[in-house]
Order: C-alpha cells, then sequence, then structure tokens
C-alpha cells in the first residue's frame, strides 16, 4: 500500500479555538474528538465549520466501545455519519477497547483480552461499521495497566490479525506502546517491529505522569525524550506516518505545542527523505466495497 | 473459561464498586498486584465522571464547596451510571437529585442553581435554526394573522424560579460573595442562545411568560391575544402582543412563523 501522508497536524481542543481561528497558524492538519461535534449546535460545530474552512481534519472518537459484547450502537454510528458528511475528514478512528457494558458507559478506554475468540468478535465489529458508515476506519493501540489471564498473544499480534482480518488501519500510539511496554514488561521497540508496517496510518504522540512504577496515560505533559526516541524508531521502520500530538490536560497555549510539534517534524526531516515526507494531495481512504 | 461478556460484566462491577470477582482475571506482577492495577481504572472512572459534573455545574460546586459537593457527585455517580455516548450528558439529571435527596433538597436554592446551569449547557449546544427578522414579521399577508403560529430558537429555555437564584448564580459566575437566599415568589425567566452564540437570559412578566408558553405549545395568535385580556384591556391587547412579538424577534428568540 502507498501510505497517505497528511504532515503533522495537531489535537483541535477548545482552548485553542479562538487562537486558531484568529491567526490560522501553520498546522498541516487537525484530529477532532468526534463526540466533541454530537451536538445540535451551537459554538462547538460553528467553530468546528470555521476551522475545517482552513485545515485537513480527520477524526478520532472515544465512544465507539468496539469491543463491547453490548449490540453497536446504531444511534452512534448514525450520528458518526452526520458527522462524517459534515467535516469530510481524510480518515477516522478509534480505539481497540471497549468502554460500555449492559449499556453503561464507563468514559474510558477498556482493555481487552488478546485471544482469538476476541479477535473474531471484533473482527465482525469493526466489518459492519465499515459498512455503515461506507469507509475503513482506524483502530488504536491503548494504553494499559492490567493484563488477563485468558490473553493467548503479544498486544501487536492481537492488533495485526484484527487489522488484516477486518482490513482496516492501525492508528499506532507511540506513547502508548511506551506507557504498556513500562506497565507491562516488554520492549518498546519489539511492539514497533512486531507491527505491519502497511497497516499503519497514522501516529499519536502524547505525555504521561508517573504513579509510583507504573505510567499512566494522562496526556497532561509535554511527550518525554524516549517517546521522541521510540518515535524516530518508529519512522525508520514505517517510513513517512502522518503525525499528532494529543494533549488533553495542562493544556499549554497554542505556540508551546506548535513547538513541541517542530521537534517531531525535525525528527522525520533526520530520518526521512523529502521526497517521503511530500504531502499526499488527496489521501482520503477509500470506501469499502 | 469466562466469555467475554461475563469478563466485561465483571470488570464494569469493579467500576461500580459492586464486586470483585474480576480481580481473578487479571495478572499480579511483582511491580503491582491486580487489584492495585485494577484501581488505576477504578479512580480513574470518577475522576473522569466527577470532572465532568464539576464541569457542567462549577457554579453550584463553588455554592456548595468542596466537600459537599463531592458528597453530591458520590451520591450522583453511584445512581446515575451513565448511559450517554457522551460525557456533555452525563449530569443532566443531576438537578433532579438536588430536588429530591436530602440533605440537598433542604436547601432550596440548590435546586434552582443547577437548574440554571443546566439550561446554560443546553443553549450553548442547542440546534442552529434561521432568526425571524420583522421584514418577515411585516410582509405577513393580512389572512396569515387568523391562524399565526410561531417557531422559536431550541436554546429558548423558560425557568420557574422562587428564590433569588438568578442573582445568587451571577455572583458566582462573577466570583463574588453570592446574596443571601431568599423566597422571591414565583418568577419566570427566560434563558436564550443569540445569534452571536452567547447566552442570554432575563426575566419574564406573568403575561409574557403565558404568551410564550402558549406560542411553543402552537396556540395560533388569536388564541394567545385572547389569554391575554387576563392581564390587558380590550384596547391594549392587540398592541401588547405585536409588542412582545417585536420584541421577541428583536431579541432573537424567534426562528419563524407559519400560517
Amino acid at each position: 500500500m502507498e501510505r497517505p501522508f497528511l504532515g503533522f497536524g495537531l489535537g483541535l481542543r477548545t482552548d485553542h479555538y479562538q487562537y486558531v481561528i484568529e491567526n490560522k497558524p501553520q498546522v498541516d492538519w487537525f484530529e477532532i474528538i468526534s463526540e466533541n461535534y454530537m451536538v445540535p449546535g451551537g459554538k462547538p460545530l460553528t467553530n468546528l465549520d470555521r476551522i475545517r474552512q482552513d485545515y485537513p481534519m480527520v477524526m478520532h472518537g472515544v465512544s465507539m466501545s468496539i469491543g463491547s459484547t453490548d449490540p453497536l450502537n446504531q444511534t452512534y454510528l448514525q450520528k458518526l455519519k452526520t458527522l462524517i458528511d459534515r467535516v469530510e475528514p481524510k480518515w477516522i478512528s478509534d480505539h481497540l477497547c471497549w468502554t460500555s457494558v449492559n449499556h453503561i458507559n464507563s468514559h474510558d478506554l477498556l482493555p481487552l483480552p488478546y485471544n482469538e475468540s476476541t479477535i473474531e468478535h471484533i473482527v465482525g465489529r469493526i466489518k459492519h461499521v465499515q459498512d455503515v458508515l461506507g469507509r475503513q476506519m482506524l483502530i488504536e493501540n491503548l494504553s494499559s495497566y492490567v493484563t488477563y489471564n485468558n490473553s493467548e498473544m503479544p498486544e501487536w499480534e492481537f492488533v495485526n490479525e484484527i487489522a488484516k482480518r477486518a482490513d482496516c488501519y492501525i492508528l499506532l500510539d507511540i506513547n502508548n506502546i511506551f506507557v504498556s511496554a513500562n506497565n507491562h514488561h516488554f520492549e518498546p521497540e519489539h511492539y514497533v517491529n512486531g507491527i505491519d508496517s502497511d497497516r499503519v496510518m497514522q501516529f499519536h504522540l502524547a505525555g504521561h505522569s508517573y504513579n509510583g512504577d507504573m505510567i499512566i496515560d494522562t496526556h497532561d505533559h509535554d511527550v518525554c525524550d524516549p517517546v521522541w526516541d521510540l518515535y524516530g524508531y518508529a519512522l525508520e521502520r514505517f517510513g513517512a506516518v502522518s503525525t499528532m500530538i494529543e494533549r488533553d490536560d495542562n493544556i499549554p497555549p497554542f505556540i508551546a505545542l506548535r513547538q513541541e510539534l517542530e521537534i517531531a517534524e525535525k525528527i522525520a526531516a533526520n530520518v526521512l527523505t523529502k521526497e517521503q515526507l511530500q504531502i499526499t494531495s488527496d489521501p482520503a481512504l477509500k470506501g469499502v466495497a | 473459561m469466562s466469555t467475554l461478556h461475563e469478563l466485561q460484566h465483571r470488570f464494569m462491577d469493579y467500576l461500580l464498586a459492586e464486586s470483585t470477582a474480576v480481580v481473578n482475571d487479571i495478572e499480579s506482577t511483582s511491580m503491582l498486584g491486580a487489584e492495585d492495577r485494577l484501581d488505576i481504572y477504578a479512580s480513574a472512572y470518577k475522576l473522569r465522571l466527577k470532572e465532568a459534573i464539576t464541569t457542567d455545574y462549577d457554579k453550584l460546586a463553588s455554592y456548595l464547596g468542596d466537600e459537599q459537593f463531592d458528597q453530591l457527585m458520590e451520591r450522583y455517580i453511584d445512581q446515575y451510571p451513565s448511559h450517554a455516548d457522551s460525557l456533555r450528558y452525563f449530569s443532566v439529571n443531576l438537578p433532579e437529585l438536588v430536588r429530591d435527596e436530602a440533605p440537598f433538597n433542604q436547601v432550596k436554592e440548590l435546586y434552582e442553581i443547577a437548574l440554571i446551569e443546566r439550561a446554560f449547557a443546553n443553549s450553548f449546544d442547542a440546534k442552529d435554526l434561521q432568526f425571524a427578522t420583522l421584514d418577515e414579521l411585516a410582509s405577513l399577508p393580512a389572512e396569515a394573522w387568523a391562524t399565526l403560529q410561531f417557531s422559536f430558537q431550541e436554546s429558548v429555555q423558560i425557568l420557574h424560579l422562587k428564590y433569588n437564584s438568578f442573582p445568587i448564580w451571577k455572583a458566582l459566575s462573577d466570583e463574588g460573595k453570592p446574596p443571601k437566599s431568599e423566597r422571591t415568589g414565583l418568577t419566570e425567566w427566560v434563558l436564550w442562545r443569540r445569534s452571536n452564540l452567547v447566552s442570554h437570559y432575563r426575566v419574564l412578566s406573568k403575561a409574557e411568560s403565558l404568551l410564550i408558553d402558549l406560542a411553543i405549545k402552537g396556540e395560533s395568535f388569536p388564541v394567545m391575544c385572547e389569554r391575554l385580556l387576563d392581564f390587558f384591556s380590550e384596547e391594549e391587547t392587540p398592541m401588547k402582543a405585536i409588542g412582545f412579538l417585536q420584541s421577541w424577534i428583536q431579541e432573537e428568540m424567534l426562528s419563524g412563523f407559519s400560517f
């Protein structure tokens, strides 16, 4: 597959709406949290429309609950489809996790057991979502703090297998690999090496916090040096991958985030050629047949 | 081996503090035991929901103080597990809990402050509709008035308050000292979002409140005028009704007419 490349983006956050609208800073693209715009109207959608006029966007969800054993929420999928029609994103993503069961939403990204029956369960659901939305989606690896006794394979094999069988793509969160590697005692490079390159469509970068020996995926700090190193390693393995920084708490001024994104740009410029870093002019993913 | 559904059920029970059975499904390591690992999720669950409630009811939080607001949030999280796709809608039932349950229902203005905050949240992201104009009103054909009905912006909400809760809310909003709570008698307030996306509010007279209520229920202009006779003379009523109508248009509450 020739991977489309959007360049370097940031997560669009309410704190930065005004700055972005007034200054139109140079950023290749923005990622929005889909659920923040699943509202009837008002400021969220007005600001979204204004910013969308000037920037490409991708949509990132937190509530699809693709790994849940509840039936897929068709109302949610229709709301997502409506938002897709409005935003016309380059692609959409959600997490390889479950968030709700018995119709109670934890509003958290909860981990799954890595085994064959879970794979079968999720592959069918992703296929259904892709059929409903008429497009392929990306699934993101989590940060996690537990391992289930009935897991039978490493996480990267689980991710690969689902992406292959569902014919979807991978949003590889570099920070999440680092966090989970610490919490579950594996080498993060081993994870990167294990991921199928031709399924990787996007990278996430973020900061984290320590809680004793555990690392928590808090998105409230700058990206740390070991994660930058892992990012460089991932670029060497995968080539140019659309990259963005997520910041959800302790949010700094936009300019500071933009400067942090320059670190990603510099690392990519050191690892890859200018030709590899050419932004793809029309990178929308194909609809599913 | 347990099914995925059973596993997820046990995990959710842990988050809801209903059962610790899922501990047996989780590996313990030398770094951290299974229960401590699960507690990371249980803590995050509550923290996230409390953040959402505090965001939606920050004035109520200031008014109650940290300890009592935390008690309220704990109660709400226990009684209203989220069925919403988005955290935006998690705390929508908080005013009803405040109204119905001790000790919160013993401080009457708390319910009204919660209602005000929920109304602001609802107006913030209510559906965008057209704004009716005075020109459109002026160009209505004469025969339209016999059956004329009005559509309001979806952000328009009427609050029936018995205490000085709006002044209390305003003081909290300005980070000032709120006035002492006092019963004011039933007062109707209207809250809505204008075209500049800013939410406004003002007090309503009994007559205007009734008229808006009738209009929202789909009653026609003649019926509304007839009910206004309870407040005004026959000579005054048409001009009063037109006056209300014009102010609703100028204040961007109306979205359109039908006849």
